[in-house]
């Protein structure tokens, strides 16, 4: 291992003479579009450029996951994961026109995750140049489904129906270089909707307003006492309501969001303010209703987990200095399926969510060669150990 | 008039996408490809274009020799960031710096014939959005494969980009419709089956494009179907539907210069060759009117409508390229 690592940084020149590739196909992904639930051409140019690159099998799962698959020298060693989510948080109508710079790339999408996708996709053609071979199968996966309303269900799928061990995952993020995460809070996400009748006659003396009760429900959730350990919060992260400015609102929603190291903790905070809402729904005489969005157990590998130990002294030996925290993202899925996992980012990258998002070119080398260099930890038996 | 070139001579741009036969074909035949891109200010766009042409074209499969950027002198870094991605990068004032200097996109790809080497030359506008490496291919394919094909010309679906990050699922090619589908209809019939005659990508071996005079503007795509069909026929044109391209949605004033340089081309083409008689020479000023403070102004921009001769009958040229006329 230790020579490995000496080696590593030279890894970083090599990846970089195949960087017309990488940002093509970074770019082929990115102006593709994937918003949640409609990702249906993005996984066929997925499915296209992994053949085109040779993989040995190409393939999707009944969910409709993309996958490629470079078959291992070793037959009975369990395949290793590398997954991106291909769904992006923007509409098919809107224009993915990314714009390169001499060190940027700038587009809707790209952080989150194009960026991740149109690296897992060069990878086969890495592997080829770099003339590396792995004992295991390397599955590579477009998983869908995974934003916001789509809750992680493409990876959920992958798992449920993969019926052979695992040997070990990396989930590949956009952004930022150093992240590594190990570990996920429980977490629920909810919506609160508050619905008025508009019918003249109904049974109100005054129309109450919709965005009051939500104000209301606020407050409550903001009375609730949340406790130091296990840590816990509740995030009010979204709110939309009303017509105009000088019209009693009849209809409002409320987003919110509930961690926790502790998913027991969650489910009791969600209980709390599910009777915040019938309590306030039922005095007001309103139709208030709270509903899941998505939500995730809480799960971990201990910081000295074989697979985090040797993840982070790849990165340092790269000159990246490793950064944790909790994740909501594929990792908690095959974690909570006791598979060892971890999630690196690939570079930098500023105006995250908006059509600005910009990435740096540059560091995305030393990302990718970290990446290969975890694989190639985990094809060595890091995750046997356990 | 028939229909046989339209069913005949149109393709889609997946009948080529086997890179692999087609750079088989092209060492068969032992040619060298050129790809083209005029700009001015595509600074936004140029990179993308060289980095997916350079990585799927040249680097992956070597079905292009070299990428050629002519400049009309941009002032913004279109320039340094082609040069930062790997294209040749020239200033078309500095070739053939003797001739008197013109400025436009005909310009450009007239000089692209004295500087580039290869034997089929590809021209693709530096200023698409969704650009993709079958622009290329897709054009370079019928060249390869089909040996009466001479030219390339390619059709789309137009969607326009409506505000800053919209799109309209059709539209564009009002131009056509308006000018020159009428046009080929009371002179050439036969030419209307071309779907998009402005398409501003094309492909064509070199001892055609050599052959044929090169309008400095916007005439240039119009000229060149009109010379093609009169010296070899309709025959040795291919078309090629390259599915979506995304670009900017002019104004309807600039649509109207456009128009009038195309209708100059045409009309001093059909007056040369006898089938036009006009008592007068035609004007060189289109004259529109913008409304100024309640009072409509005229605003008169010059459009001479200048040609380069072929390329052919420049000295240089048959010098360089060892052509003994």
């Amino acid at each position: 291992m230790d020579k490995f690592l000496e080696n590593l940084p030279t890894l970083v020149d090599e990846i970089k003479a195949l960087k017309d590739i990488i940002i093509t196909n970074i770019v082929l992904i990115g102006q593709t579009p994937a918003p949640t639930f409609k990702e249906k051409r993005r996984g066929i140019v997925f499915m296209e450029r992994m053949a085109e690159f040779g993989v040995d099998e190409v393939t999707t799962d009944g969910y409709r996951n993309p996958i490629g698959i470079i078959r291992g020298t070793s037959p009975d060693k369990p395949p290793i994961f590398v997954v991106a989510h291909l769904d992006t948080f923007f509409d098919k109508d809107i224009v993915l026109n990314y714009t390169i710079k001499e060190n940027t790339i700038t587009g809707p999408g790209i952080l989150d995750n194009s960026l991740g996708v149109g690296v897992l996709l060069s990878l086969p053609i890495i592997f080829k140049k770099l003339g590396m071979t792995f004992e295991s199968d390397i599955v590579l996966a477009g998983t869908i489904q995974s934003i916001g309303k789509g809750n992680l269900r493409g990876v959920r799928h992958l798992l449920k129906t993969w019926t052979t061990p695992i040997r070990g995952s990396i989930c590949i993020e956009g952004v930022d270089l150093g992240r590594l995460n190990y570990f996920s809070d429980g977490m629920i996400r909810g919506e609160i909707s508050c619905s008025i009748s508009e019918e003249k006659g109904a049974m109100h003396t005054y129309t109450p307003n919709a965005i009051l009760i939500l104000n209301e429900v606020i407050n409550g959730i903001m009375r609730l006492s949340l406790p130091q350990r296990p840590r816990s919060r509740v995030v009010v992260g979204k709110i939309s309501g009303g017509a105009n400015h000088g019209k009693i609102a009849y209809d409002a929603t409320l987003g919110f969001e509930i961690r926790s190291d502790s998913y027991k903790m969650v489910k009791s905070t969600y209980n709390d303010i599910k009777e915040i809402v019938d309590g306030i729904g039922h005095e007001n005489e309103v139709d208030l209703n709270i509903k899941t969005i998505s939500n995730l157990k809480a799960a971990r590998l201990k910081f000295n987990h074989p697979l985090v130990k040797s993840t982070a002294a790849i990165l340092k030996s790269l000159g990246i200095k490793p950064t944790s925290k909790s994740t909501e993202s594929a990792l908690s899925i095959f974690l909570s399926r006791n598979i060892p996992s971890v999630t690196l980012g690939i570079t930098y990258g500023e105006y995250h969510y908006t059509n600005k998002a910009t990435m740096e070119i540059e560091p995305m080398f030393k990302g990718i060669a970290q990446l290969i260099g975890v694989i190639k930890a985990i094809d060595g038996g890091v995750c046997d150990e356990q | 008039m028939s229909n046989n070139w339209l069913e005949k001579n149109t393709f889609h741009y997946s009948d080529f996408k086997d890179l692999f036969h087609l750079v088989e074909e092209k060492q068969k035949k032992n040619l060298q490809i050129s790809l083209c891109l005029p700009t001015l200010n595509e600074e936004k766009t140029i990179a993308k274009e060289i980095i997916i042409m350079k990585s799927e074209l040249m680097t992956r499969y070597p079905l292009v020799d070299e990428i050629v950027v002519i400049d009309s002198g941009s002032t913004d870094n279109t320039v340094e960031i082609a040069k930062s991605f790997g294209a040749d990068v020239y200033d078309a004032n500095q070739i053939l710096p003797h001739l008197e200097k013109f400025k436009g996109k005909g310009e450009n790809l007239w000089k692209a014939l004295y500087i580039t080497k290869g034997d089929i030359i590809v021209y693709i506008d530096a200023d698409i959005k969704n650009i993709h490496h079958r622009f290329a291919y897709g054009l370079i394919g019928p060249l390869l494969l089909y040996d009466q094909i001479k030219y390339a010309k390619a059709f789309y679906d137009r969607p326009i980009s409506i505000g800053k990050n919209k799109i309209r699922p059709t539209g564009g090619g009002r131009v056509t419709e308006l000018v020159i589908r009428p046009l080929f209809s009371l002179f050439f019939p036969e030419l209307t089956q071309i779907l998009q005659p402005l398409s501003g990508e094309y492909a064509g071996y070199r001892e055609v494009l050599e052959k044929l005079p090169f309008p400095i503007g916007y005439g240039v795509e119009t000229s060149m179907i009109l010379d093609i069909y009169e010296k070899w026929g309709l025959d040795v044109i291919a078309q090629v539907d390259l599915d979506r391209r995304i670009h900017r949605n002019q104004d309807t004033k600039a649509l109207g210069r456009m128009s009038f340089a195309i209708l100059k081309t045409f009309i001093n083409r059909q007056k040369r060759s006898g089938l036009i008689d006009l008592k007068n020479n035609l004007y060189d000023e289109i004259i529109q009117y913008n409304l100024v403070d309640s009072q409509y102004q005229p605003a008169v921009s010059k459009i001479i409508g200048l040609e380069r001769p072929p390329m052919i009958e420049i000295p240089e040229y048959c010098e360089k390229f060892n052509i003994k006329n």
